[in-house]
């Protein structure tokens, strides 16, 4: 049973947007007589957070530090965004604690048994064994990759 | 009901969240410096290291066991503080979170059936730690004095309990009291609890049967009252009226001895406005009326024998416009003082207070606010932002002073993963 809204995207808008006038970021509206028309006009610009950051207490980020992803387009020196509230389930690429090392691959979950899936030839599937150390640390929703 | 949300372990559980090799491993952070132990992993309490004492005297302990130490790492104990915190404002309906601490934040509960209570905590709890990778424990009560006692309970058996207490019939705050030795009620500290084990009082129950007038007069007054009063399961003054803002808010210390000179007065008066101010902004009121009080120290020869105050001078300003920004009190607290101060004189105690206010949104507003201020508020925002996440009080005003400008050490810091971008976590 679950008492607390479990959309976190729900009201998000609103709540950043609120946030971001009680912090001043947006530039208050100063009813004072004609402002130029451009004003009319202002907006805040593209925000990248808005995009990449959907419930940001929730939100990290991790650097990749091998081609275990390449297939996935994750390569060597990107930065992950993983984000904690979404629900990790299979076929999603998570970061993942196993015997203590962080891992990023494709998480295949089966009926009795949790695999790690990379993507590229050289590295194997990982079968996470009943008595192994596993925690999926969180769900990989944004690569940020540098051309 | 009143919950507590306590992070369990806190600064050991944000440095295993990145170093996950050390989850079932003891832990310790050690304090600025390196000096004393102030956080410790399960594993580290049962090998025997306490709380709060020196480093030094716990070395050959955790060299002997292989416990995992590490400097405070403020950097990332701050922003994990606020992604807890900034989870439970998102589940819990506006306003009902006060931060108390770092690591604590009361939640008013009072919108939850009783018989729900436990589901909504659970759920809760399951939340913050899948959002934000920190553990917690919730003690729920009638009033603040009795979920902390719930929450001690919680924490103190964490199998047993799951890390959540509800106390909601008194039956169940009767045997949670029996068992709360009255050195860990909240409020009672050192001096207090052997005082009342000389009067055979050594559980809170022992405590919660005393009448309230024998708190008000062995237990320091209206605060001993009051604890009483909650103790005894009543709803306390400020749980009647939970969400209404203080109409006055004061800070007030006595000094650690007796001060004559006007420069450390000057800095005390300082400290205890941007103190005030901060706590004006955090209820988002802008205050009118500025006070300040000195208690100068009783003359030797005196005979009002259990009355050792001596003569207090105070003096009150109204401001021209409201303001909550800490340079504007700092100016009329100073001022006043000035006023008040007179060489020559010991004083041994001094407060500020605020009173007379406005909501602060009503200023947001007005028109005739100049940009200025729009700038000054952006400013207190952002050393308030800066002061909750590093502690210490990272950014002061110069009339507070710079005695206290020790260089920190910190040898075995772990990475700020979360607020710097060439320390990310690496991840294979």
């Amino acid at each position: 049973m679950s008492f607390i809204d479990t959309d976190p995207n729900e009201g998000m808008a609103t709540q950043q947007i609120n946030k971001k006038f009680q912090s001043g970021q947006i530039i208050q509206a100063n009813a004072t007589g004609f402002g130029a028309a451009s004003d009319d006009f202002m907006e805040r610009g593209i925000d990248l957070n808005e995009q990449l950051i959907r419930n940001k207490p929730a939100t990290f980020f991790f650097r990749v530090n091998s081609d275990a992803m390449l297939g996935a387009g994750i390569h060597v020196g990107d930065i992950l965004i993983v984000d904690r509230s979404l629900t990790p389930s299979s076929g999603k690429v998570v970061v993942a604690v196993l015997n203590g090392e962080f891992l990023v691959r494709r998480l295949q979950i089966q009926e009795h048994s949790i695999s790690l899936v990379p993507e590229n030839k050289r590295y194997g599937t990982i079968q996470v064994a009943q008595l192994e150390q596993y925690s999926t640390w969180g769900v990989v929703s944004f690569v940020i990759h540098s051309l | 009901m009143q919950a507590i949300v306590d992070c369990n372990s806190f600064y050991c559980a944000c440095e295993r969240l990145f170093q996950p090799q050390l989850q079932h491993a003891p832990v310790v952070v050690l304090s600025n410096n390196d000096g004393c132990i102030v956080s410790r992993s399960d594993e580290a309490k049962q090998l025997g290291i306490n709380m709060a004492i020196p480093y030094f005297q716990a070395k050959d302990l955790i060299e002997k066991n292989k416990v995992h130490a590490f400097s405070s790492n403020y950097h990332l104990y701050g922003d994990l503080s606020w992604r807890v915190m900034e989870t439970m404002r998102q589940l819990a309906p506006p306003g009902c979170v006060e931060v108390y601490s770092v690591d604590e934040a009361f939640i008013n509960l009072d919108h939850i059936a009783s018989d729900q209570l436990q589901d909504y905590c659970v759920s809760l709890k399951k939340k913050i730690e899948t959002w934000t990778g920190i553990s917690v424990s919730i003690g729920v009560g009638p009033n603040k004095v009795l979920s902390k006692v719930a929450n001690r309970l919680a924490k103190k058996s964490k199998l047993l309990t799951g890390c959540v207490v509800i106390l909601n019939d008194t039956k169940k705050i009767q045997a949670a009291l029996q068992s709360t030795p009255i050195d860990d009620v909240w409020g009672i500290g050192y001096s207090y609890s052997e005082k009342l084990k000389t009067y055979g009082i050594h559980t809170a129950y022992a405590l919660s049967i005393k009448d309230l007038s024998w708190g008000k007069r062995f237990l320091g007054g209206v605060p001993g009252m009051k604890l009483i009063r909650e103790l005894k399961g009543m709803h306390s003054h400020d749980m009647q009226t939970p969400r209404t803002s203080k109409k006055m808010i004061a800070t007030t210390r006595m000094f650690g001895r007796t001060v004559s000179e006007w420069q450390e007065i000057e800095e005390a008066l300082a400290t205890y406005a941007t103190r005030t101010a901060e706590k004006l902004r955090r209820q988002h009121s802008a205050a009118y009326g500025v006070s300040v009080f000195l208690l100068k120290k009783a003359p030797p020869q005196t005979d009002i024998s259990h009355y050792h105050h001596g003569r207090q001078v105070s003096g009150y300003v109204k401001l021209d416009n409201p303001s909550n920004l800490t340079p504007d009190i700092i100016k009329a607290v100073v001022a006043l003082g000035k006023s008040l101060f007179e060489q020559g004189e010991l004083y041994k105690k001094a407060g500020v207070i605020l009173s007379d206010f406005v909501p602060d949104n009503a200023l947001q507003t007005n028109l005739f606010v100049a940009p200025k201020d729009q700038n000054r508020k952006k400013l207190m925002n952002v050393i308030d932002n800066m002061n909750a996440a590093f502690r210490d009080d990272i950014l002061k005003f110069a009339t507070s002073g710079t005695q206290k400008n020790w260089k920190m050490r910190s040898e075995r810091r772990s990475k700020r993963y979360t607020t710097r971008w060439d320390e990310l976590c690496l991840v294979r």
